[in-house]
């Protein structure tokens, strides 16, 4: 039961801060496969970020399990392939699906009943696709510095690092398109 | 050009103590798509209750109300207090990107984002995500 209510309390906290970000609309998503918009991107890098450092220092001190995903890639790759298909036509990701409902984006319902569907079909096809597509590929649970060989804080250093470079140019990128455009650069953000 | 919603690297930052403090105080990484599994599984067992007992995946992702379901349902709740609280709520049926480019039928919308929706999901169970 407590499991449950801080499920709902993580769910509605993240929810928030999602519709504030402005990420889970259409024509977010969308901007952002067209390379058009990237508020996604710099949402979901910033999340990743934060969480990465937090998560770490809690493993470190002994507070948090980490929880692994095997990495078989013909199950990440295929299924990341088709996924991405998915995404594009419809706009939303399983998650964001119910935040655009949240904000009244209604579509998101069809979206929804597809997504259960594709679920079921999964269910189906599962027998068949965990001796052969799920097979392919199998490193069982691995991480990065684990395959590099170097420790955890190197690889969030370098990644951190990629990170700040990657908003520096979007962030220099927008301001000259607007100068271009003959618009004030809104207020600068700078790193 | 007057900036809509919170600055995203803040507003996204902000969604990573989210994600810290879920990890920290529930032990639960975030996630949305298992979910999706699982409500199929409660509908299935409505219609065929043996068949999704013995069904492999269904025995791995027990079809029930856990963790993730709730967090799933929070991001609506969530995110519908942020919209009607900032004024930001709209009722829309087509995305305005989608109706510039396809026109404003529903039912053609609809299609395409049911289809959309069952590739994704497959796709997203398939790389575990």
């Amino acid at each position: 039961m407590t499991e449950l209510v801080y499920g709902l309390i993580t769910g509605i906290l993240f929810g928030f801060f999602l519709q504030k970000g402005r990420v889970l609309r259409y024509d977010k998503q969308i901007g952002a496969l067209l390379f058009k918009d990237f508020t996604i991107i710099k949402f979901m890098l910033s999340h990743i970020a934060v969480a990465m450092v937090g998560v770490y220092l809690l493993y470190d001190l002994g507070l948090v399990k980490l929880s692994l995903k095997p990495t078989i890639l013909g199950g990440v790759v295929l299924g990341g392939l088709i996924f991405g298909i998915g995404w594009g036509l419809l706009g939303y990701c399983p998650g964001t699906s119910l935040g655009a409902l949240g904000e009244g984006r209604w579509d998101a319902v069809w979206g929804i009943l597809g997504m259960l569907l594709g679920a079921a079909l999964y269910a189906e096809a599962f027998p068949w696709l965990k001796t052969t597509v799920l097979t392919w590929g199998n490193y069982g649970k691995i991480t990065l510095p684990q395959v590099l060989g170097v420790n955890h804080w190197i690889v969030i250093a370098a990644f951190l690092a990629g990170t700040i470079a990657l908003f520096r140019f979007l962030e220099s990128r927008e301001r000259s398109k607007k100068a271009a455009n003959g618009l004030n650069p809104d207020k600068k953000i700078t790193f | 050009m007057r900036q809509d919603g919170w600055n995203p690297y803040v507003a996204g930052a902000l969604s990573g103590l989210v994600s810290i403090f879920s990890v920290w105080a529930a032990g639960k990484f975030l996630g949305a798509s298992t979910t999706f599994v699982r409500t199929s599984g409660m509908l299935e067992k409505w219609f065929a209750p043996e068949k999704v007992a013995k069904m492999e995946y269904f025995i791995r992702e027990v079809p029930k109300i856990d963790w993730q379901w709730m967090f799933v349902v929070g991001i609506l709740i969530g995110s519908l207090i942020a919209a009607v609280s900032s004024g930001s709520f709209k009722w829309q049926s087509v995305p305005d990107l989608w109706r510039q480019r396809f026109g404003p039928s529903v039912s053609r919308r609809a299609a395409i984002a049911f289809v959309g929706g069952t590739i994704a999901m497959f796709g997203a169970r398939l790389a575990d995500g």
